[in-house]
């Protein structure tokens, strides 16, 4: 299906979110759209989606004129949007899911089960994924789930998926078969547009690409034609500076911030380090490598067994207020559920941290909380009008900051980053590892917890690669490539051993 | 979608969308004035001293309570058993004057009764994982039960007469009494409410627990990553509507000197709830002002008194308050803040 958007407007209230943007995807295409967080990339594919209509411009499917009224109404002309959250019930199994809304009945009214599982087989067989339509989706790995979502799609008529991120809950691994099964469906004539921050992927899997800054496109063409760092500068409107981070300075000193030994827990075990004040140590490894949970369980958040010191005392009472207390501070992944208040006011959101450890005055001093805002506001260059806002009507980076900034005035010694720069755009990404080195050059201990080995290289003195709950190797910086790391994720690196003891 | 990102991170808020945010942020003020005018185009003579106060004195029981209530919602949680709860403590704190004829025991009696059957709630919700409607209406029938089951169907009643007793005079000055300033009249329960409603908006506005309540009702998870005491915060809000069920039922007994055990405080929690909702608390949490429940209670005691000069029978109120939540939330959804 050939797909145009010409002209196309979008204004919310006095904010023009899009600004007559020419849009256009071929047959059997897979069109990369990038740009910052706020560029207007999500309200184009929303209306093109019919999630809200354009306020001016149209939308032409095969050279027709079409009016989206609603997202019913573009499933139903074959456009499907699988949103960078996803939209499944926990408690339903698989094939309910594909089917929510669209059900098939059998005699009587009732629901034909058995038809929509073994329709549902048929799709996954398509896909090559071996997922059983009758499990719960509670107990599904996120890869599986995101497969799910693509699944859905495949189910009905379509020839347009647009797909928001979907590969930022994936392994390596995962992607390289997401890609497969795009280019299969892309040989069967299906069109994508794939919006995703991570330019290798757009580099692999996209023929063209579409730029959009401030709600206007800045440039489209052949992604042939272009390389990351020129399509990097029309999204950000400047020249990024990766060339700083190659010769990262070690900033580590003798004294001992955190040591773990021998920590267990939910999904991990038999982890020990020890990390120094001013020194940065990353911890990597595939989703299901108990990263998380380690992450977790280094903050209170879930318990652990196995012996933990911070600046030399033991830790007895495993609760994050015990471990905040003590000089730890957390920023948590998914910022959206886990991170944000989101009805709290942007000065609320940055001193909440400071209320649970410093406030010792039965009241708050507001002159006291606004010159904490300013101070956040001058050390991360925070772009906000009002601090007395809520914090949703920030942008996700600028979000994000607010979160640095709320663990930064707890004054802690001993600072976790727990993939700090989820769903945030290049710019603020930059900006957030300059942080980072910053801190540690003041002598704050660093852990950063992340898959990104973009990211991990330009701030991780060394880099911890965790495998199925235990950690696999510790790489220094002079070991820290792109292929060791996927070596040791994949747990490639332990495949012989693994045969020698079936052997014995 | 990052909608309002736009507005804010450009600088592009003008004076359209932030006159918008004034009136979604405000439009309690609105409602009340509104219904200033309904009630003075019924009523030339609605604007005198005594009229006003009276409002105030018949606002000041669910006022009270509407405070916890608000706190309640704020964090995310509702408590369907303050009625049942004034019921017994009232019953009970009766029973107590009765008994040593000290009404500042009494008092004393009602808060620390009230405090725990909040606290049970709290702990039912917080250490119990209970949804906190099943948690406090398994409270609440229980509590009318309870409360039942002593009174034997009848009421509880300030024993004695003016003449025998000093104490039941002076316990019925609490809520009939007023203390004179400047020449005008101030009753004692529109001192208690104003009182506590300031003590409120302080709490709500300027205390770490405040801005606990308003993050637990938020987000959860994040209120918990961020280092909230989320179960103690829970327990507190839940205790803090009961001490203030505690003495509301204080002030409650004072007004009637009598109370009935089967009907006492019946249908006080949806007067609360209802009074929170026009006062544009969000029902679903994190969202909320003091002040607006201050001018709801008010408001809604101003509807009640227009419907009875309007000739409406008293067994339709449950209907009323009905309707105004009903409306108040179906307002607060219009408003256009979907999430």
């Amino acid at each position: 299906m050939l797909t145009q958007m010409n002209g196309i407007v979008v204004d919310f209230g006095p904010v023009r979110a899009v600004d007559h943007v020419d849009f256009a995807v071929e047959p059997g295409e897979i069109v990369g759209l990038l740009g910052e967080n706020g560029a207007g990339k999500s309200t184009l594919m929303n209306v093109l989606a019919g999630t809200f209509p354009p306020t001016a411009g149209e939308i032409l499917l095969n050279g027709q004129k079409v009016r989206m009224t609603s997202a019913l109404q573009a499933m139903r002309m074959g456009i499907r949007f699988i949103h960078q959250e996803l939209n499944l019930c926990n408690d339903l199994n698989v094939f309910e899911n594909l089917y929510l809304g669209q059900e098939m009945l059998g005699t009587g009214g009732l629901l034909n089960k058995k038809e929509m599982a073994e329709r549902t087989r048929e799709v996954f067989a398509r896909m090559n994924v071996a997922i059983d339509p009758w499990t719960t989706v509670k107990t599904l790995q996120p890869a599986e789930k995101q497969l799910v979502e693509i699944a859905r799609s495949l189910l009905f008529k379509c020839d347009l998926i647009i797909m928001d991120e979907p590969t930022s809950a994936l392994s390596n691994q995962e992607i390289d078969h997401l890609f497969v099964i795009m280019r299969q469906l892309k040989a069967e004539g299906v069109s994508f547009i794939y919006i995703s921050h991570k330019m290798p992927e757009i580099f692999e899997i996209c023929e063209t690409y579409y730029v959009l800054r401030d709600g206007q496109l800045i440039g489209n063409g052949k992604i042939a034609d272009i390389t990351e760092s020129a399509i990097t500068e029309m999204m950000i409107g400047r020249a990024l500076a990766e060339d700083d981070f190659t010769h990262k300075e070690y900033y580590g000193t003798d004294e001992v911030a955190l040591e773990a030994e021998h920590l267990c827990g939910d999904s991990f075990e038999d982890i020990s380090f020890q990390l120094h004040k001013g020194e940065i140590i990353a911890f990597t490894g595939l989703q299901s490598s108990g990263r998380d949970m380690l992450a977790d369980a280094l903050f209170g958040v879930i318990p652990h067994t196995g012996r933990l010191t911070v600046n030399g005392k033991p830790m007895e009472k495993s609760t994050i207020r015990s471990f905040m207390h003590k000089g730890v501070a957390m920023v948590p992944r998914s910022r959206k559920e886990r991170g944000i208040l989101n009805d709290l006011s942007i000065i609320d959101n940055n001193s909440m941290g400071f209320y649970n450890t410093h406030l010792k005055k039965l009241l708050i001093n507001t002159k006291e909380e606004k010159n904490r805002y300013n101070r956040v506001k001058d050390a991360l260059s925070l772009r906000a009008n009002n601090p007395k806002n809520p914090i949703t009507s920030l942008s996700g980076g600028n979000q994000q900051k607010v979160i640095l900034g709320r663990w930064l005035e707890t004054n802690a010694d001993v600072l976790i980053f727990d993939n700090p720069t989820q769903g945030i755009d290049v710019g603020t990404k930059f900006e957030i590892y300059h942080l980072i080195i910053r801190l540690a050059q003041e002598g704050k201990a660093i852990l950063v917890f992340s898959a990104e080995f973009p990211e991990i290289f330009k701030v991780a003195d060394t880099c911890v690669v965790m495998y199925k709950g235990r950690i696999n190797t510790v790489l220094s910086r002079e070991q820290l490539t792109e292929k060791n790391m996927m070596i040791y994720s994949t747990g490639s690196n332990l495949e012989g051993k693994k045969h020698d003891q079936t052997c014995q | 979608m990052t909608r309002p990102a736009n507005s804010v991170e450009r600088g592009h808020m003008t004076l359209g969308s932030a006159g918008k945010k004034l009136f979604s942020d405000y439009s309690y003020m609105v409602s009340f004035v509104l219904i200033l005018v309904i009630a003075l185009s019924v009523n030339p003579n609605f604007f005198t001293w005594r009229n006003v106060t009276n409002i105030f004195v018949q606002s000041s029981v669910i006022g009270v309570i509407a405070m916890g209530m608000t706190m309640v919602i704020c964090a995310g949680q509702i408590d369907i058993s303050v009625g049942a709860q004034v019921a017994i403590i009232s019953g009970f704190g009766i029973e107590v004057l009765n008994y040593t004829h000290d009404i500042w025991l009494m008092l004393g009696f009602c808060l620390v009764f009230g405090a725990f059957i909040g606290t049970f709630n709290g702990l039912l919700i917080a250490k119990g994982r209970m949804p906190a409607m099943i948690a406090t209406l398994a409270v609440q029938t229980s509590c009318r039960a309870i409360i039942n089951h002593f009174g034997q169907g009848g009421p509880f009643t300030v024993a004695g007469g003016i003449s025998t007793e000093p104490y039941y005079e002076t316990f019925r000055q609490v809520a009939n009494g007023s203390v004179n300033v400047f020449g005008a009249k101030f009753p004692y329960p529109m001192i208690i409410f104003i009182v506590v409603a300031l003590l409120f908006g302080v709490i709500m506005q300027r205390t770490r627990l405040g801005k606990h309540v308003y993050a637990l009702g938020s987000n959860e998870v994040s209120a918990r990553l961020s280092g909230v005491n989320v179960t103690l915060t829970k327990v507190a809000v839940f205790s803090i509507t009961g001490l203030m069920c505690g003495f509301a039922s204080w002030i409650y007994a004072s007004r009637l000197m009598a109370v009935s055990a089967s009907s006492a405080g019946s249908l006080f929690e949806m007067d609360a709830i209802a009074a929170v909702a026009i006062g544009g608390t969000a029902m679903s949490g994190g969202r909320g002002k003091i002040i607006g429940t201050f001018l709801g209670v008010i408001m809604f005691k101003i509807i009640n008194n227009i419907l009875v000069a309007a000739q409406v029978p008293t067994f339709l109120n449950g209907a009323i308050s009905g309707a105004i939540i009903i409306l108040a939330v179906l307002l607060q959804n219009m408003r256009g803040d979907k999430k």
